[in-house]
């Protein structure tokens, strides 16, 4: 008797253990999106410190898992083979929310879901062109590649392309960009000098499709690169690894000048790790090349919908302004007049991202880079 | 015939109580042959098969991702990918630069060790300890650290230059450079290799030294008629794993080396992912690993020459 009123008791109290267990979750239900970045820890600390904290205390019901980070995206090639997989068999492929380098190849391969005008109606302030460029995928900041120079050293930075070559050749050992294939501040260069010898339509294209033949034209901008290995940092034809170490070479005074992403060195100059007196500038005919960075949304993901809407916050003010005020010093991809006062004031008036000079189509991208190593450093 | 017979049975006795051993034998070891054959065997089965065109089934979908894949199109195999990698103008720098650099960190290695061990053996005292204790550091500091601090310390802005500069001496950049590459894979080689060279040594009885000291030997006589030979397995393990390790080695040439010409297990990453090439990269841990194999059998050669000396085969 005694035993079967204790047993009742107990049983009440597990009734109620999981029942408040399960309110609990029910109030926590929460709607999870999978985040993975492949890039710098630049951008890992924007999404760690800054955007999904901010996310998630505007959206209470909301959480942002960023477990899969990719340190300078060394296994892209992996996660596409992955995201790929999952698409071909129609499963999850563990990822709700991407942002790397390859999301407009899985786009243009047609593995990204579309997102709608009513789930992320802040799309209708990005600029319709950024938009194509993503082909599928959401472009959500923005950044440049700049001259960084030492003011103490060059009073007046070169204004074009031909005059920055010349005071390369003039001035043996204070230039310096690195590998095409470790960095995107090095590629840009690059691509830059090779982009001189070929007309505006044969720069769209290579931006938008894949063209294999085209890239024979590459050849000019190779042999001038080529020309420039006893001239630039080292004097040996050898170039710094990766976007990191060309602003080592900048931050202990190797170099005078050298190409850098705007974000990294406006970060830099923030945390002391650049001297304070260096400064940036952008060059003109061609200019040094820019552009979004993009969210995909895989086809098979689970949690589309919360995606979506992860990305439109990204995409409104509060998240803009995160972007561009926040330790990144990032580009917005909404217009400038709707940042805050204090952001604006970071841009020149007129600046227009969607005006930035684009860098080829990823693999476009990957046969230049691999071009380069062929053609350029220790020869 | 009857002696044939008895043989036989005896044989067969034998045999049987043989073979019941070796069905144990064989299913203790089944767990680790079934994971490696799983989890490393399937894998370079695979890329084998991808190297040689078989672009379909398990294989798909880095062939749709990569880029220049050479499918084998209906054919048994196509080796189209291997002509694509040789004929590559990276190639023979690359190989050159990995079997030189190899070649010459093994040397330096093995001439570091071997003069530590003798030191440390015929000599002894503080010198030798101090010295066995400041090579064993590198054991204990991770490559990646180790490679940034080389980087630093020859690089444009670092002790290295600035000090000789400083006394008017213009030495050129080393960082960049084969020579940095040599240096750092040393500097990651020497620990394992004093451990097994000394250990070497140590093994000599004093009673073989000393027999040839009353004998009239000379000190260099020693070391080559008794010690060295006497040393010979620790020797010729030391050569082997450090070329083998230097060969397939990553973080010292990435930091240190060269863009181009640079060794293998660079230009493997670059083309498996900065250039999204798998194929051709698989290619080159194909060519890589035939290299490797060469020195491997070396090490079993000698494996099998002390097993012999002791009595065991």
């Amino acid at each position: 008797m005694r035993n079967k009123k204790l047993g009742l008791a107990a049983g009440v109290v597990v009734a109620i253990a999981a029942l408040i267990a399960s309110a609990t979750q029910a109030t926590a239900a929460t709607f999870q999106v999978r985040l993975y970045v492949s890039a710098d820890t630049n951008v890992e600390k924007l999404y760690l410190n800054e955007l999904i904290p901010a996310f998630e205390a505007a959206n209470r019901n909301y959480k942002v898992d960023l477990s899969s980070f990719d340190l300078h995206g060394k296994n892209d090639a992996l996660t596409l083979a992955k995201i790929i997989a999952a698409s071909k068999t129609n499963k999850d492929p563990g990822v709700d929310v991407i942002d790397a380098g390859f999301n407009t190849q899985l786009g243009l391969s047609g593995y990204l879901t579309i997102p709608s005008a009513s789930r992320v109606p802040n799309l209708n302030n990005v600029p319709q062109s950024l938009i194509d460029m993503g082909k599928g995928a959401v472009p959500y900041r923005a950044s440049t590649v700049l001259l960084a120079y030492n003011p103490k050293v060059v009073a007046t930075p070169p204004k074009t392309l031909d005059d920055l070559i010349t005071w390369i050749k003039a001035n043996p050992g204070r230039f310096t960009y690195n590998v095409p294939s470790g960095g995107g501040s090095g590629y840009a260069f690059a691509q830059t000098v090779a982009d001189k010898f070929l007309t505006d339509a044969e720069r769209k294209t290579l931006v938008n499709e894949v063209n294999k033949p085209l890239q024979a034209k590459w050849k000019d901008g190779f042999a001038l690169l080529r020309s420039l290995n006893p001239y630039t940092y080292g004097k040996n034809g050898t170039y710094p690894s990766n976007n990191a170490a060309t602003l080592a070479l900048v931050a202990n005074g190797s170099v005078d000048m050298a190409t850098v992403w705007s974000d990294q060195f406006a970060s830099g100059l923030k945390a002391g790790t650049i001297p304070s007196y260096w400064k940036v500038a952008q060059i003109s005919n061609p200019a040094l090349t820019g552009g979004p960075s993009f969210l995909g949304i895989p086809k098979t993901s689970r949690n589309a919908i919360a995606a979506q809407r992860f990305i439109n916050w990204v995409l409104s003010p509060a998240g803009q302004n995160i972007i561009v005020g926040g330790s990144l010093n990032g580009y917005p991809v909404v217009p400038i007049t709707l940042l805050s006062a204090a952001n604006q004031d970071k841009f020149a008036v007129g600046t227009d991202v969607s005006t930035l000079r684009p860098g080829y189509l990823s693999s476009n991208a990957t046969d230049f880079k691999n071009a380069w190593a062929l053609e350029v450093p220790g020869k | 015939m009857s002696t044939a017979t008895t043989n036989q049975v005896a044989k067969e006795s034998f045999g049987s109580k043989d073979s019941k051993l070796s069905v144990l034998g064989f299913f203790m070891a089944l767990p680790p042959i079934l994971v490696l054959g799983t989890f490393i065997g399937l894998p370079i089965g695979l890329a084998f098969f991808l190297s040689l065109g078989y672009t379909g089934g398990l294989n798909e979908v880095i062939s749709i991702i990569g880029q220049d894949v050479r499918a084998r199109d209906g054919k048994l195999f196509t080796l189209q990918a291997y002509q694509d990698v040789i004929k590559d103008p990276r190639f023979l720098g690359d190989l050159r630069t990995t079997l030189l650099v190899s070649l010459f960190a093994t040397i330096l290695v093995l001439f570091f060790s071997i003069g530590i061990g003798l030191i440390q053996r015929l000599r002894g005292g503080k010198l030798s300890s101090l010295l066995t204790a400041l090579s064993l550091t590198p054991l204990f500091i991770p490559v990646v650290i180790s490679a940034w601090a080389l980087y630093t310390f020859y690089g444009g802005a670092g002790l290295y230059q600035t000090l000789l500069k400083s006394f008017g001496f213009d030495v050129p950049q080393i960082t960049s450079t084969v020579v940095a590459i040599v240096i750092g894979s040393v500097w990651t080689s020497l620990p394992f290799a004093i451990l097994m060279i000394t250990s070497g040594f140590q093994s000599i009885p004093n009673a073989l030294i000393e027999a040839a000291q009353d004998a009239g030997a000379g000190i260099v006589t020693i070391i080559r008629t008794v010690m060295l030979p006497l040393a010979f397995i620790p020797i010729v393990i030391v050569a082997t794993f450090t070329s083998i390790g230097v060969m397939g080695s990553f973080t010292i040439p990435f930091f240190l080396g060269p863009n181009q010409p640079t060794m293998f297990g660079v230009e493997i990453t670059n083309f498996f992912t900065a250039y999204n090439r798998p194929q051709q990269s698989i290619v080159m841990a194909f060519i890589v690993f035939l290299a490797a194999s060469g020195i491997a059998v070396m090490y079993i050669w000698a494996n099998f020459r002390s097993a012999k000396e002791s009595g065991r085969v």
